[in-house]
């Protein structure tokens, strides 16, 4: 940890708050290589401790986004059936730490490894019905005017199209050589578009396990919504539902519940029923976009841009195993 | 005679895991040796084969190009196996030959023949089991425990 950054936070946020803070601790949280993330422990004169979450934007990030994507999302779900932590500033500068950030209050819970298997148990039935339930309230929530107008304006639709568009081109930017399974995958879902969704829902856009918080049987907030858009709901069950998250244990998304158990909670509470071929569609696209994420963290690595062992990880494993997700759909459409 | 690239890595991995990491407060600077310890590891897994699976894709890709496209044995010579070859000259061939191999297989699935689109599809994966490194993720979580 940089001391210069703990310093210039501990003005910034005495000058925001306009009373004096001590720290107690700055700590760096390992993963999550699009954003740097720190835990914060401050204190003012009257030994008040706050707990604090600073999201800091990375010179060279896995994926590019702006701060003000996520801050407006976590905005749109503020005292919502969908839990966020709570915002307290955001800024698209880099005068006051060095680079654009976001800052929150720390949420009680803890963020598992999404690659570790039974990671939630003795709770992975109460924690799935909330997953699956949460995601289904995501999907159906009706989006605050100014914060779907802000959204909007990016999106050509169809959103299929958008999306497939925009991550085939990182593929295509960043690849260091061309993967033949990568772009026979891609083909198909040029070749075999699904309908376009009649719901325009917020797009989490990277709700899997991992990405949530929770303590014992009680999910405490959904985290990191630096790529949410507006799109099909299918999108983000898709993406969740991919069994690179469960990969000991394919049966069960996300190592929670069983796959039409999953399903059954989602459609009852986004009051979406979910078309088969639809679905199959956004799962093959999840693989697509998970592959771009990784071979877009290969060649941070590769050049030097970021050499955070997590972009070798992320190219070398996840990378295989969306490939293999990918080659099994293909050979399941045969 | 000496101990192997592969052997160093080996034991260079193993002393930042279980010697070196748990040596460290901070904890975000633990689990990144921890992880740079895991990818050594896996490297010195995966160093010996690395030439001979570039090798074998490489044949099979020419194999399965004779059959399914109308590329010249002179074009395909070039790149024979070859004793004299470094790794990087198998590297670039290997590029080649993987985009000769997905533009055949682009128009298969323009004809959606099955029993072409079948057999592309055993190649490519036959060509990931060999490259892939996922298999070890249990071990690296062992590792982790």
């Amino acid at each position: 940890m940089s001391q210069d950054l703990s310093s210039a936070f501990l003005a910034y946020y005495s000058e925001f708050q306009k009373k004096d803070f001590s720290l107690i601790s700055f700590e760096r949280i390992f993963g999550g290589a699009s954003r740097e993330t720190y835990k914060i422990i401050v204190k003012d004169n009257s030994d008040n401790e706050e707990r604090l979450v600073l999201r800091l934007s990375q010179d060279s990030s896995l994926i590019e986004t702006e701060q003000k994507t996520e801050y407006l999302a976590y905005s749109a779900f503020q005292e919502s059936n969908v839990p966020v932590p709570i915002l307290i500033d955001m800024s698209e500068e880099n005068s006051k730490l060095g680079a654009p950030f976001m800052l929150m209050r720390e949420l009680k819970g803890e963020a598992a490894s999404p690659f570790t298997p039974n990671i939630y148990a003795p709770h992975e039935v109460d924690l799935g019905k909330q997953f699956w339930s949460i995601l289904g309230e995501i999907a159906k929530k009706e989006i605050d005017k100014d914060i779907f107008r802000e959204f909007i304006g990016e999106v050509e639709q169809p959103f299929w199209k958008n999306e497939l568009d925009k991550w085939v081109k990182i593929i295509h930017e960043d690849s260091i050589g061309i993967e033949p399974i990568l772009e026979a995958g891609i083909r198909h879902l040029y070749r075999n578009p699904p309908k376009e969704s009649e719901t325009i829902s917020m797009v989490h856009g990277d709700y899997r396990s991992g990405n949530f918080l929770y303590s014992e049987n009680k999910i405490t907030g959904i985290l990191d919504w630096e790529m949410a858009h507006l799109g099909d709901p299918l999108e983000d069950l898709g993406w969740a539902l991919s069994p690179i998250w469960s990969w000991q244990d394919k049966d069960r998304p996300a190592y929670l519940l069983k796959r039409e158990d999953a399903l059954k909670i989602w459609e009852k509470t986004s009051n979406i029923s979910i078309d088969k071929d639809d679905l199959n569609w956004w799962e093959l696209f999840a693989a697509v976009k998970g592959m771009a994420i990784w071979i877009s963290a290969g060649n941070e690595f590769k050049s030097g841009t970021n050499i955070d062992p997590i972009n070798l990880f992320s190219a070398w494993i996840p990378g295989d195993i969306h490939l293999e997700i990918i080659l099994d759909t293909l050979e399941k459409n045969i | 005679m000496k101990p192997d690239i592969n052997i160093a890595l080996l034991n260079a991995a193993q002393e930042i895991i279980n010697r070196f990491s748990p040596l460290i407060d901070d904890e975000y600077e633990k689990s990144r040796l921890g992880s740079w310890g895991a990818l050594i590891l896996i490297s010195a897994l995966k160093l010996n084969d690395a030439s001979s699976s570039l090798k074998k894709e490489n044949h099979d890709i020419i194999e399965w190009l004779r059959e399914h496209s109308t590329i010249s044995m002179k074009e395909l010579d070039q790149f024979k196996i070859l004793d004299n070859k470094t790794i990087d000259q198998y590297d670039q061939d290997n590029q080649s030959l993987r985009e000769m191999f997905d533009k055949q297989f682009e128009a298969i699935q323009e004809e959606g023949d099955k029993i072409s689109l079948k057999e592309g599809i055993d190649l490519m994966r036959s060509m990931h089991q060999r490259r892939k490194v996922s298999d070890l993720i249990g071990m690296l979580q062992q590792q982790e425990g």
